[in-house]
Order: structure tokens, then C-alpha cells, then sequence
């Protein structure tokens, strides 16, 4: 559905994308994380051909970038981009306009948009009265309204309480059960766990690794992840490394890999003697190898597979 | 077709949110009619004629200067600051909407207002006695130019100057207001001093306002010198708004044109 080819782009003497190759088939849902600057929006903004790249090929259904391929896009802004003093259905129907839909069909339309975002019986209330959740999903109306083929969102869920998160997570599934092509991005990465069949990680403008999880999974040479919260923290690195694992810090989180899956009984044996606050057991999960990738150093910590690589030469 | 459905489209948002919000539409209909009923007593009081003399003299300067000026010029400016405000601008630049439909989009919302105040300014000073004597066709094509030279000078002005609401009354006052007083929209041009009445020969809200008020009781065509004068520096002036505001909605596109 998306192809992506040797993408790059400059922004002055700045490189901001290098040598971009993304494929997304028709029916996926395509995670794309990155810090911020890494390069996600530049990306959509040439998807969206709202900004030309300087090399490259881009296609969508087949069809070279340009003003056709803008109907096949929907996309959903990270904010709520609506005309707060319309209503639902006007908001709907002035950009179902747009985007050529006429008569019956639009009619059609936008009632089902509605009705799939569960504000069908807020159709005649004013989008300035609807609260965030529904606002969002509103955001997530218009970009549907012209059926289209890729539908692009930009941090989705950014601000959401859990609740209105579940109703978007339950929309975008949704969306792929009904064959149309998604390309997220997003800070959450449960969200990307839950939501996306490939993930692909952006770090200063270069895609560093694509996959599934359990392919991205094979970046750590970890069989789980062991995280402990002790005062004494020196004594258990040492006596991590006399075990064999190697400790690395999430955040103020002290963690291990451990080279195979230990039970939690087995682990607190291993750490017997050193004072313990707290201690999990816990599957290598995609924020640790998002940490490891884009994390800054002088020299990468860990050797990643050149399968996974995106990045030639 | 696809611009006829996309200027439409455009128009009836306007149209929409302008009806909502009723207070922008009530001070559209207050001003005009109080600034034409001031200039018209005040000018029978100041100048010894009688209220209808004062009345025909007032109205075609308060309808391009107090109504049309207001609504066409500031109104665009509004829309375009509202739309960078909300970003909902954002969402067209991702649409297949033309520019040129959004133009004529506003153009057409702007005029339906303006079609309005035209009616409402010449009820009341035919009220007064005032009788439009003149031709209507050229009449008609005198407030068209007007307001599409003051939605072209709205996108310039909107899409270069203007970034905040704020923004709005400062750009109104501060480039409208002169021109007015100079144009006579507020006191008949007679009352300037030489120096100034040279100035109102390059000001285009004067010869809106010397055309239309030509048209409306005189001339039943462009017969006469003046009057042709005033009528080509309207249309040249059209044109150079609609050039002026077209570049600029170009470079804002340039600019701004990313999610």
C-alpha cells in the first residue's frame, strides 16, 4: 500500500531524513517511533505531500505521490483540527465536500462515520461542547470520511485519559479489521505493543530497525529483563556480574538481562544478602529496545542484527 | 464542478459560523446604520442642505466605508486568523481543496454579507427620501469590486500580517482607519485640506466611494470623465488586491504548509 524508497531530506545543511525504505502492505497497522526531531512528522509531511523530499520514490495503491493520492490519505492530526462553532455533521459534511463526496453517498458517509465513532447521537451537538475523548474521535471521523486507503495518525491518543485511549485503540483495531492501511506514530509504546504488527524505529532521521515484536525482540540479547530497586545498588551490580548479566538503567530503574528465563524465586536466591526493595521478573518489552536504540552514547550497547537494519552499507 | 462545490462549501461554513455566533453579523448591522444616520445628520446640520441631500451624499460612503470595509476587509482577515488559530487551515492544506475555491469561497461569503448591508444602507436612506436614480448593473458591479478588492487586500494582509486575533483590530485600525477618513467615509472629502485631497487621489476607498456615489444618482453609464476615472482606479485597484492577495496565500502555503 505505502512505499517508501530511498527517502531522503534536507532542511538547510541539516540531513533530517536518510535513506528512508518503509513498506507497508495493505491491512497493517505500522508503528513508527522516534524521539522528538527524529523525523516521524517530516515523514508525514512529504506522505501528506506538503513538503517535497529531495530524493526518493513514494507510492500509495501503486500511484506516484501528487494531488491524487491526496484522496486515498486520511489523516489524524495530533491536535483536534475542528471547527468548534459547527456541529458533528456540518464539520463532517464540509469535508466530505472537500474531498468530492456528494449526495447520497455523503449522507451515507457521514452517518457511518458517526455511528463508527460512537457520536452518532451527538451528530447535531456543536464540536466545541464535546469533551476531549469525543473530540478526538471526531478527529478520527473527518480523516475517515472519504473512505480513505492509508490512514496516518499522529499520536493519537496524546492526552487521553485511559478510558477515551481504550475507545481510540478499539477504533484503530477496528479500522484494520476493515482492511484500511495505518501508519502510527507515538510516544506510548503500549501502544505500539498493543496496536502495531511491524514497528519501526526512527533516530535522527535514519530508520534504525523495523520488525515485529517478537523480531525486534532479537535486538536484546536477553531471555527476560530482570528490574530491581535496591539501596545498595553497587554491591548488586557486582554481584550481577559475577551472575553473568550485564546491568544497563531505565530511567532510575536498575535492570539485568538475563541470558535465560529465571524464575522470580530463583533470581531472589541469585541477589540473597543484598537488601531489596522491590524486584520483578519481566519479558524484554519494546521500551527496553526502544531505550537501547535511541538512547545517546558513544558507542551502541548492543549489537543489532543487520536482518532488522534498515540502514545500507 | 469540483470548484463550484468546494467555493460553496467554504461560503456556507462562514456563513454558518458567522449565523452561530450572532454578535459579528448584530455589529455588522449596528454600525453601518448608526455611522450612516451620524454622517447624514451631521452633514445637514454642518453644510446648511436638507436631510435628503445629506442622506444621498452619506450613503454610498458609509456603505463602503463603514459597512463593506468592516465586513469584507476585517472579516476576511478574522477567518484567515481564525483558521491559523484552530489550525484547522492545517486540515485544507492536507485536502484536495483548490486555493482559488477558497478564495472565491470567502469572496462569497463575504459578498452575501455585503449584498446584505447594501440592501440594509439604502432602505434606511430611502427612508430619509433618498432615491437610487442611477444604474443598477453598474451599481452592482461597483460593491463587487469593492468587496472582492477588500477580501484581496484581507489575504494579504491576513496571510502576512496577521497571526492573532489581536492582530486583527491593530491591522483594522491601523491601516483602515486613515484610509477611511481620507477616502471620506467618515466626512465628505470637501472638508479636507489641499494637501490631504491630494492624497485621496491615490486612495482606493475614495474612488470606490466617488464611483458609487456617481452611479447611484447621476450617471446611467461611464460617460462621463470623472466618473470613468474613479471606475478604472476601483477595477485596477481589484486587480492589484487579487494579484497582492493571491502571492501572499502562495507564500503562506510555502511557509506553513506542514502538519
Amino acid at each position: 500500500m505505502l512505499k517508501i524508497q530511498n527517502l531522503s531530506k534536507f532542511y538547510g545543511d541539516r540531513q533530517v531524513l536518510k535513506d528512508i525504505n518503509l513498506h507497508i502492505p495493505a491491512g497493517e497497522i505500522y508503528g513508527l517511533l522516534g524521539r522528538n526531531g527524529a523525523g516521524k512528522t517530516t515523514i508525514i509531511n512529504i506522505i501528506c505531500n506538503l513538503i517535497t523530499p529531495d530524493s526518493g520514490i513514494i507510492s500509495i495503491d501503486n500511484l506516484p505521490l501528487g494531488i491524487t493520492t491526496k484522496a486515498l490519505i486520511g489523516i489524524v492530526p495530533q491536535d483536534n483540527l475542528l471547527y468548534e462553532n459547527l456541529t458533528c455533521e456540518e464539520n463532517l459534511d464540509f469535508f466530505a465536500t472537500i474531498y468530492s463526496l456528494r449526495g447520497q453517498r455523503k449522507q451515507q458517509r457521514i452517518k457511518k462515520c458517526l455511528e463508527s465513532v460512537n457520536l452518532g447521537d451527538r451528530a447535531k451537538s456543536l464540536v466545541g461542547t464535546l469533551s476531549g475523548g469525543m473530540k478526538r474521535r471526531m478527529n478520527m471521523a473527518i480523516a475517515l470520511v472519504h473512505e480513505p486507503k492509508l490512514v496516518i495518525l499522529d499520536e493519537p491518543t496524546t492526552g487521553l485519559d485511559i478510558e477515551a485511549r481504550y475507545q481510540i485503540w478499539e477504533l484503530i483495531n477496528q479500522l484494520r479489521y476493515q482492511g484500511i492501511t495505518l501508519l502510527l506514530t507515538t510516544h506510548l509504546l503500549e501502544e505500539a505493543e498493543r496496536l502495531c504488527q511491524r514497528i519501526g524505529i526512527l533516530k535522527d532521521g535514519q530508520l534504525l530497525i523495523e520488525g515485529n515484536l517478537a523480531e525486534l525482540r532479537t535486538v536484546i540479547p536477553a531471555a527476560a529483563i530482570l528490574i530491581m530497586d535496591t539501596p545498595t545498588a553497587e554491591i548488586a551490580i557486582a554481584r550481577g556480574q559475577s551472575l553473568g548479566f550485564s546491568h544497563h538503567r531505565y530511567g532510575h530503574d536498575l535492570a539485568f538481562w538475563l541470558p535465560e528465563q529465571k524464575s522470580l524465586q530463583e533470581v531472589v536466591s541469585l541477589f540473597a544478602g543484598i537488601t531489596i526493595d522491590s524486584i520483578s521478573v519481566q519479558p524484554v518489552r519494546l521500551e527496553n529496545i526502544y531505550v537501547e536504540l535511541t538512547r545517546e552514547r558513544l558507542e551502541p550497547a548492543i549489537a543489532t542484527s543487520p536482518s532488522l537494519i534498515n540502514i545500507m552499507g | 464542478m469540483k470548484y463550484w462545490y468546494e467555493t460553496i462549501a467554504i461560503a456556507r461554513r462562514i456563513l454558518t459560523e458567522l449565523v452561530r455566533q450572532q454578535r459579528t453579523l448584530i455589529l455588522w448591522i449596528i454600525f453601518p446604520i448608526s455611522m450612516l444616520l451620524l454622517n447624514g445628520f451631521i452633514l445637514a446640520e454642518g453644510s446648511k442642505i436638507t436631510t435628503t441631500e445629506a442622506f444621498k451624499i452619506a450613503t454610498p460612503s458609509t456603505l463602503v466605508g463603514a459597512a463593506l470595509f468592516f465586513s469584507s476587509l476585517g472579516g476576511t482577515i478574522s477567518t484567515i486568523v481564525a483558521e491559523r488559530e484552530s489550525k484547522t487551515i492545517k486540515r485544507l492544506f492536507i485536502s484536495p481543496l483548490a486555493g482559488i475555491s477558497y478564495f472565491l469561497g470567502i469572496f462569497c461569503a463575504y459578498a452575501c454579507v455585503g449584498i446584505g448591508q447594501s440592501l440594509l444602507v439604502y432602505a434606511i436612506a430611502a427612508m430619509f427620501g433618498v432615491k437610487f436614480a442611477g444604474s443598477w448593473l453598474l451599481g452592482i458591479i461597483v460593491i463587487f469590486c469593492s468587496i472582492g478588492s477588500y477580501v484581496g487586500m484581507g489575504f494579504f494582509l491576513g496571510t502576512q500580517f496577521a497571526r492573532r486575533t489581536e492582530d486583527v483590530n491593530s491591522l483594522v485600525a491601523g491601516f483602515g482607519v486613515p484610509l477611511l477618513i481620507l477616502g471620506g467615509a467618515f466626512v465628505p472629502t470637501s472638508f479636507l485640506p489641499k494637501e490631504l485631497l491630494l492624497i485621496t487621489q491615490f486612495n482606493p476607498i475614495y474612488h470606490m466611494n466617488e464611483a458609487l456615489l456617481g452611479i447611484s444618482y447621476n450617471a446611467k453609464d461611464l460617460s462621463d470623465y470623472d466618473l470613468r476615472l474613479h471606475f478604472l482606479f476601483l477595477v485596477g485597484f481589484l486587480l492589484v488586491s487579487l494579484a497582492s492577495g493571491w502571492l501572499a496565500y502562495r507564500r503562506m502555503l510555502a511557509t506553513e504548509r506542514r502538519l
